[in-house]
């Protein structure tokens, strides 16, 4: 919203030192964000009204003209690539020193004397956008009407000397009031403390023949107004609109519709007039019909529907209700009789229309804030007196017709101030908060020490203010948030209890970064319908997100691993090896309302082709330590059982709680296939998931000292031949059977199959550790054991290779 | 034998300062002090002399022994230290070569900066709640006194998902907010209540250097008998005060959240220009840092809270904001890019 000083100044004293940026800080403070502070003198500067003599080709480009411009005492060469321009036509010119804004986009540049295509341009003839004034599509903008001397400086030929600030339409939302320059001042005189000039305005209506007005709609219509004026004259708007409209940013049709705008701006209310010959024997508002047709004033012809809300004829639909007019009814330069609405509409009707049509206006701007239904007529009062001014032949004919279905008492709150008080945080006095609310239009209904009745200011009065709370802000904004002190909150004698989910996620980044060396990264929580095809993954699990950014952001992840896998590919570019990890949410979609959320770990270890070993045994080693810092228990690695499409059929193994079977974790090697999918088949992927949701609940064991051995240990190492089928686990399983008391450790120091070992073979080495509690073992004892452990291998099928 | 004593004492002592290396040494020693050597052979006498005499010789003899081992000794600890010395001072050694690769990893930025919030709001105090991100339309926005067409969802574009729609929850969205986990606190515990969520929200807008389709917000509620604005700004005070382990200052201005009433927007005084104004803070001195007000009543009654007895704040900021403050990131995309040249910065 842009609101001008200048309009500002004709309903409330501004002191005249007034200076702009610092009241801009302070409307900040009291009432909304005001986002920048345009004095137009400044942005005007060397800016002159330059009047084009000659035109001649540009000998080096098809497309430019080489001007003379009698810009003052001096005529000076420019350069204009506009195909618009005509001997004698007057222009705005930037003079070398000026700031514009080429093609009206990007930041403000210094102009400076310059070679164009080898021809000399002293400056530049302007098109609106460029100079911040309104958009002129046809190329350079026209000011021959203006009729001034080359020369006069731009901000004086237009009157550009005026403040506009530039407001947050989005710190508005809930301030109807706000959308016009009376409802500025209205409330710039509250904060300045200074008296606010009553709006009023003077017309005679007609008494002769009624306009017949019929609201069907009443519930989307709460309020219609309408008049015919008839001798029109349909011409240029004066300058004193012009200017306004420049200032605030409309573009200029003639003075009728500049009149509409310039109310529009002035209160806030959005008028329409149509031309009363085009409309046939009366208004009626009613619902559109499903299929009914209806062209706008922008060309786009809309297909409407029992919820858009129409202004209508008895034979057909001639506007959008407060959302745009149609063309078939049109002001045109033949129009001699208008006929002017002033209407209150619905916000939720207007709304949902203007986004089924995308049709967003300055009218839907204001009416989806629930405007004040006294405005309307206020309006209707404002621009019958403006355009009565303009046309000197007009009249209005008919009577001031007002068709109400609103309810018309004045709405009123209850205010307990000791509430308010301990809302926020300062004791104002009684006397204060009553000067507040009465100087923002607020009536004392009744008084007591500490509490008031109010009666709300009908501008405020529609969903703005309602309740005390509402009452409670204006006080707080008025009595200025920057007197309110901090104060800390008692704290609690205890410290709350801590979320150990998030507590435990956190030491997990510790360990994974830390311990572990691996780099954390964050991904989007969706992926594409080519990733569930690529990782082979069941699309029935996935939610479909419906209104996606992108084709690659269709589906909700139900795995952190197809994003992880860009990211390979994305690393590969800069190393040659790496370990990485997300943290995050996966989705899932059983079929019940709530999908299933569940909080995972994904890492993964990639090495060169090159490499040498399984890279299932480093994810293992991996998640095996992180289990082993959270002191995990309960857990037991088998085949992986579950579906897991993206794993490695063989190098595939999951971690299961021993009480109730649930996966916890799982390990594998990447499936060749999906490795294939993602160009991956030159590197070595490891992957461990972790379902972290499942994993806290298993809680973190609290550590226990254990005592330093106090005997010393002894061991032996054995080297066995075994068939390629029997584990690892099955045989570590065997050996520390032997003697549970005494065997402390079993490392698998060696594993190698392939020269000098028969086909179908694996050499095998372990280190086996034997160790006593409460005494010295003695040989007798270790030669005992390891020839058990020898004969259990050698049950297995093994051989036993050179004994140490 | 007294003199020969004595004169083997000298002649070995000169022997020993003469020497230059541990070899000189070792045959200074066998000659001397050796089973054949000079000492021993001059001993051999002592069975012919007298008990007086020899009460005499035994201490004498002994002393001189063991005076020229010291001798031996210190003399040898001297060469071996000059001999150190000697190759310590030809050594040449490269301290530019690069150290042995010990790499640990990074933890990614916003992670760090999101522990730091709990861990600051931990000691005031709160906990940290949770909610889940795929959110109904009631928790999202109804219940938050956003009502269907209140142009308040125009701030907010929404992703939706492709689920059925429930009637009392409405359609599934993708949470724009950690607001939510407002109401289901409330509903589960009740009042009183300080809780912290942080997590991740979706917004459907275009991304660029400034805005993301999923980012990462805090949420802050305090409910108590006589929380006001002034609380707010105390605990949003010390808390940046603590983040940014520099004393910063808060401002209100007034702001319209329909979650809220009285709504605001608080600012912190300009980390770099200490409130002076600088073209990070567009010369205003002050910081856009969060929304925030006091709950409103209608989402008290939503969280089955007594809006008579029980009243408090709530506030919501962005966390890829600070982080991008605090390490000067200029483009938020690097946070989901999963590029590791971004995540090993930190």
């Amino acid at each position: 919203m842009k609101v001008s000083l200048n309009w500002i100044k004709q309903f409330v004293d501004i002191p005249a030192d007034l200076n702009a940026e610092e009241f801009g800080k302070l409307f900040t403070l009291r009432t909304a964000e005001v986002e920048g502070v345009h004095d137009q003198a400044e942005s005007y500067a060397n800016m002159v009204i330059g009047k084009i003599e000659k035109i001649a080709p540009h000998p080096d480009a098809d497309k430019l003209q080489v001007t003379q411009t009698k810009v003052g005492k001096d005529t000076v060469q420019i350069v204009c690539g506009a195909p618009n321009i005509k001997e004698g036509m007057l222009v705005p010119v930037a003079l070398p020193g000026s700031k514009v804004r080429w093609h009206g986009e990007g930041d403000l540049i210094e102009l400076k004397e310059t070679k164009i295509r080898g021809v000399e341009s002293f400056g530049m003839i302007c098109a609106g956008e460029e100079i911040g004034l309104p958009a002129s599509p046809e190329g350079i903008v026209d000011l021959s009407s203006s009729k001034a001397e080359p020369g006069t400086p731009l901000s004086d030929a237009l009157n550009l000397n005026d403040v506009i600030l530039d407001i947050d339409n989005k710190a508005l939302t809930h301030r109807p009031d706000l959308w016009g320059h009376y409802g500025h001042a209205r409330e710039i005189a509250a904060i300045l403390d200074t008296p606010l000039t009553p709006f009023t305005t003077d017309v005679k209506y007609g008494s002769g023949k009624d306009l017949s007005i019929e609201v069907q709609a009443k519930k989307e219509c709460p309020r219609y107004l309408g008049v015919i004026i008839e001798g029109i004259k349909v011409q240029d708007s004066p300058e004193w609109i012009q200017e306004k409209l420049r200032s605030t940013d409309h573009s200029l049709f003639n003075n009728i519709v500049d009149a509409t705008n310039y109310v529009l701006e002035e209160l806030g209310q959005p008028l329409h007039a149509f031309d009363a010959d085009k409309i046939e024997e009366g208004i009626v508002v009613r619902m559109a019909e499903n299929g009914e047709k209806l062209a706008t004033l922008d060309g786009q012809e809309h297909e409407l529907s029992q919820e858009d809300l129409v202004i209508a004829d008895h034979k057909k639909a001639v506007a959008l209700a407060g959302v745009m007019g149609g063309d078939n009814s049109k002001v045109d330069e033949k129009t001699t009789r208008i006929l002017i609405e002033a209407a209150n509409f619905d916000p939720t009707t207007v709304r949902r229309t203007s986004v089924r049509h995308t049709l967003r206006t300055d009218a839907v701007q204001r009416f989806e804030k629930s405007l004040d239904p006294v405005l309307a007529e206020q309006a209707l009062d404002r621009i019958c007196e403006i355009i009565l001014e303009l046309c000197p032949n007009a009249k209005i004919i008919t009577q001031k017709v007002d068709v109400k279905n609103f309810d018309e008492t004045p709405k009123t709150v209850k205010v307990d101030l000791n509430k308010v008080r301990s809302q926020i945080g300062a004791n104002i006095p009684a006397e204060q908060a009553e000067d507040i609310l009465l100087k923002l239009g607020f009536q004392i209904l009744k008084k007591d020490k500490d509490s008031f009745e109010l009666q709300i200011p009908t501008w405020r009065a529609t969903k703005d203010v309602e309740i005390e709370e509402d009452i409670t802000e204006e006080i707080a904004r008025m009595f200025g948030y920057e007197n309110v002190t901090p104060i800390l909150p008692k704290t609690p004698t205890k410290l709350p209890t801590e979320n150990t989910e998030r507590k435990l996620k956190h030491r997990a980044r510790e360990i994974l970064s830390k311990g572990l060396g691996m780099n954390e990264v964050y991904n989007y929580s969706f992926y594409s319908a080519k990733d569930i095809q690529k990782c082979m993954l069941p699309e029935e699990l996935h939610i479909k997100v419906e209104n996606y950014l992108s084709e690659n952001q269709t589906h909700m992840r139900v795995s952190l691993l197809p994003n992880l896998l860009h990211n390979v590919a994305l690393n590969l570019k800069n190393y040659p090896e790496f370990y990485l990890y997300e943290i995050g949410r996966t989705y899932e979609d059983l079929q019940e309302y709530f999908p299933k959320e569940e909080k995972k770990i994904c890492g993964l270890i990639v090495r060169g082709k090159k490499h040498k070993g399984d890279l299932f045994y480093e994810a293992k080693g991996a998640v095996e330590e992180l289990f082993s810092f959270f002191q995990t228990q309960g857990l037991e690695l088998r085949k992986g059982e579950t579906l897991c499409s993206y794993a490695h059929p063989n190098r595939f193994a999951g971690y299961y709680s021993k009480k109730d079977g649930t996966e916890v974790a799982r390990v594998f090697e990447l499936h060749p296939l999906v490795a294939k999918n993602y160009n991956l088949e030159g590197v070595k992927i490891g992957v461990f998931e972790v379902n972290f949701t499942e994993l806290a609940k298993l809680g973190e064991r609290t550590r226990k000292h254990k005592p330093l051995a106090k005997f010393p240990s002894s061991e032996f190492d054995v080297s066995v031949l075994m068939d390629e089928e029997v584990t690892i686990g099955e045989m570590e399983k065997q050996m520390s059977s032997v003697d549970k008391n005494i065997i402390e450790s079993i490392t698998l120091f060696d594993l190698y199959q392939g020269d000098n070992i028969p086909e179908g073979k694996k050499s095998c080495a372990f280190k086996i550790v034997l160790r006593a509690p409460d005494r010295t073992l003695k040989e007798e004892e270790v030669k005992k054991v390891q020839e058990e452990v020898f004969a259990r291998l050698h049950k297995l099928g093994g051989e036993i290779r050179g004994l140490k | 034998m007294e003199n020969e004593l004595k004169k083997l004492e000298k002649a070995a002592t000169e022997a020993i300062k003469a020497a230059k290396t541990s070899d000189e040494l070792q045959n200074i020693e066998v000659q001397f002090l050796g089973r054949k050597g000079e000492l021993t052979s001059i001993l051999k006498g002592i069975k012919d002399l007298s008990v007086e005499e020899k009460k005499v010789i035994g201490p004498l003899s002994n002393d001189i022994k063991n005076g020229i081992i010291q001798k031996l000794e210190s003399a040898r600890a001297e060469i071996e230290a000059k001999a150190i010395e000697a190759q310590l001072a030809n050594e040449f050694f490269d301290i530019t070569a690069p150290g042995v690769a010990r790499k640990i990893g990074k933890i990614h930025p916003m992670s760090q900066v999101q522990h730091e919030v709990e861990n600051i709001f931990h000691g005031m105090g709160f906990t940290v709640a949770d909610g889940p991100e795929i959110e109904s339309e009631y928790y999202n926005f109804e219940g938050l006194n956003i009502p269907a067409d209140h142009p308040a969802r125009d701030m907010q574009d929404t992703f939706f998902v492709d689920k059925k729609h429930e009637d009392k929850h409405g359609r599934l969205v993708l949470r724009t907010q950690t607001s939510p986990v407002q109401i289901r606190t409330m509903e589960k515990y009740g009042a009183p209540l300080r809780i912290i969520v942080p997590g991740r929200v979706f917004r459907n807008e275009a991304t660029d250097a400034s805005h993301e389709s999923n980012f990462h917000q805090v949420e802050g509620l305090m409910i108590d008998k006589d929380i006001s604005l002034a609380n707010l700004k105390g605990v949003m005070a010390e808390f940046l005060t603590e983040l940014f382990k520099k004393e910063v200052n808060v401002r209100f201005r007034p702001g319209y959240f329909p979650f809220v009433e009285p709504g605001v927007e608080l600012d912190f005084s300009c980390l770099i220009c200490n409130g002076k104004g600088c073209s990070v803070c567009k010369r205003t001195g002050w910081v856009e840092f969060m929304g925030a007000g006091m709950v409103h009543p209608n989402v008290l009654k939503a969280g089955g809270i007594d809006s008579k007895e029980y009243q408090g704040w709530a506030f919501g900021f962005g966390l890829e904001r600070l982080a991008m403050m605090r390490y000067g990131i200029d483009d938020i995309r690097l946070i989901f890019s999963g590029d590791l040249r971004f995540t090993e910065q930190y």
